[in-house]
């Protein structure tokens, strides 16, 4: 039977939250008590996401290989460290530390970016042929895919 | 208070632990199943036009000489089925040898090309058919980083969100399975009756390729290198990450010497598993090695491309090549079966680790499942919707059935027999019976 700290909820959520475990009662334990987990997790996943001395690792590469022109990157960076993009500056967690400038700056190199390619599409879009003239047909998508057979193996 | 709670999951039956979670664990494999079918009925809806055949299964019977009728049919599903087999005794014997990097660079190479290729085809096409003003330079640009993201989020699970690379691996399987509709009628059928006898006989004979391959996994603790769909963790204690920061934070801990390395965590767990429920090695290996890292997966796709291909001209004269090319990517990168979530006995002994060693808390199914799964609803979708409807119970009922028997027999089972059984069943009693009657009662006003 496990004895539990009173107070600890029992539900299955209950591993996010620290909790103090007798030693002894696994077969092969003769050692100290293990420290709780921690209480935050830097990953939108939670438990289930990377551990956090992995995280900076991950949210660095992402945010370098960024620049080759692979913006979604960028986007994938701050969906997956979302907690660490949330909490304000001030009152983060110490281990949120080396993570944070990776994933503001993935933010806003993605702001950027889809605002630049917004712009350019609304404005092909909305303009259309009175704003570019014949260039117009020459540059959507449809026509540019017939004339160069593309999509031709799929009809 | 404490007393009433420790009661809880103190000392629950094994049965009662289970069946907490276990609608849940169906619901999380139900879902992208019936995601990828919405998806590819959606798909096939707005771009297949029925009075014209698409390029693709026009070259067929042209190269076939015979149109579509059944024997060209069930030769061309044979030719598959041959290639298939080929393909994963091939993975077999790279597995066996241990080519990891070579086995994953071939799985991201398939990945990358079938969400580029695919991918871009059906973007196009849609683009075309609905007449979106997208310009060519936005176009040029978002393609291949959609396809780089996605394909990077297919394949190392451990650096995306978890949502992100259940949506790639619907995707991949998304745009396979609709180039596969594109097949003519017979074929498609023929080629799925001739998958699920395929899957029946590779998992369950003893000499098949998906057996010796899981065996193979199994005994080396590794996990197999394929792309396969794995339904989130209904207990987030039992995720992989928890156990390897429980050992990354104690150095000192009694675990094992002193490595850290997650093939010692679980050769270890398999080792405590064995001590402490002592059941059978099977499920609880297998949970032990779903803790081990990223799905490493590549095969040697050139020279089995090479192979092929030579094959193809001697001969099948005129079968299209990429045709060849395509299914040997597709064969390549399925798994076709479901993996089961191993028992949960011991779970009040393991508890205080918080690592939950009898229960990596996941149904894995393989991406050929999903894949010939939305075939059948696809073509069904070019019939008429009721049909999708009927073949969609039909699956989703099969999907149980399979889960029922993986439960009660605890092993890798294949996924696909019993639910394309049904669904073909369906299909063909939904268009003779039911469509007469319900066509029968409309015209009548007397019902729908």
């Amino acid at each position: 039977m496990e004895a539990r700290v009173a107070g600890v909820p029992e539900d299955e959520e209950s591993g996010l939250l620290p909790r103090q475990s007798a030693a002894g009662r696994r077969p092969s334990s003769r050692g100290p008590r293990f420290p709780p987990p921690p209480a935050v997790w830097a990953t939108v996943d939670g438990p289930l996401g990377l551990p956090l001395e992995e995280a900076e690792g991950h949210a660095r590469r992402f945010f370098l290989w960024g620049f080759a022109c692979l913006p979604f990157l960028w986007a994938i960076n701050c969906c997956h460290f979302w907690p660490v993009l949330r909490s304000p500056a001030a009152s983060s967690p110490a281990a949120f530390g080396p993570i944070r400038p990776y994933v503001v700056r993935s933010a806003i190199g993605f702001t950027i970016f889809s605002f630049v390619l917004i712009t350019w599409a609304t404005t092909f879009i909305v303009g259309g042929e009175r704003l570019f003239g014949p260039a117009w047909n020459d540059l959507v998508m449809y026509n540019v895919a017939d004339k160069l057979g593309l999509s031709g193996f799929m009809g | 208070m404490a007393d009433a709670a420790a009661a809880v999951p103190g000392d629950p039956p094994a049965s009662a632990t289970v069946l907490d979670s276990l609608g849940e664990d169906i619901t999380r494999i139900v879902y992208p199943v019936s995601a990828c079918m919405l998806l590819v009925v959606l798909l096939v809806s707005l771009l297949s036009s029925p009075s014209s055949p698409s390029p693709l299964s026009a070259s067929i019977a042209a190269a076939t000489g015979g149109g579509d009728d059944i024997p060209t049919a069930l030769f061309t599903a044979l030719t598959f089925v041959v290639a298939v087999t080929a393909a994963t005794f091939l993975l077999a014997l790279l597995f066996y040898l241990r080519c990891t990097p070579c086995l994953r660079a071939y799985l991201g190479f398939s990945a990358l090309a079938v969400l580029l290729v695919l991918g871009g085809q059906v973007a196009l096409l849609l683009i075309s058919r609905l007449r979106l003003p997208l310009d060519a330079v936005s176009f040029a640009l978002l393609l291949p980083n959609a396809a780089g993201a996605l394909a990077l989020a297919a394949l190392a699970p451990a650096s995306v969100p978890i949502g992100l690379h259940q949506a790639a691996l619907v995707a991949v399987a998304v745009l396979t399975a609709f180039w596969f509709t594109l097949l003519p009628e017979w074929t498609t059928w023929a080629l799925l009756v001739a998958m699920a006898v395929y899957d029946l006989a590779a998992v369950l004979l003893p000499g098949g390729p998906l057996r010796v391959l899981l065996e193979l996994a199994i005994e080396r603790n590794e996990e197999i290198p394929a792309l396969v769909y794995e339904a989130r963790p209904v207990d987030p204690r039992h995720g992989r990450n928890w156990r390897l920061w429980r050992e990354g934070r104690q150095p000192g801990a009694d675990l094992d010497a002193s490595s850290t390395t997650v093939e010692a965590i679980g050769e270890v767990l398999g080792r405590n598993l064995d001590a402490n429920s002592g059941n059978s090695s099977s499920p609880q290996v297998h949970d032990a090695a779903t803790p081990t890292a990223n799905v490493n997966n590549s095969r040697p796709r050139a020279t089995l491309w090479a192979a092929l291909s030579s094959d193809s001209t001697v001969e099948h004269a005129g079968e299209a090549s990429a045709l060849q090319e395509h299914r040997v990517a597709v064969a390549e990168m399925r798994v076709p079966l479901i993996q089961p979530r191993p028992e949960r006995s011991g779970e009040e002994e393991e508890d205080e680790d918080g690592i939950g060693l009898s229960s990596s808390g996941a149904i894995k199914l393989g991406l050929g499942d999903f894949i010939f799964y939305s075939v059948l609803v696809g073509r069904a979708a070019m019939y008429d919707y009721m049909t999708v409807y009927a073949c969609y119970l039909a699956i989703i009922a099969g999907l149980g059935i399979t889960l029922l028997l993986l439960a009660f027999f605890r092993k890798a089972l294949p996924a696909l027999p019993v639910s394309i059984a049904l669904g073909i069943v369906f299909y063909v009693l939904t268009r003779t019976l039911l469509e007469e009657f319900v066509v029968q009662c409309s015209t009548n006003l007397l019902l729908f």
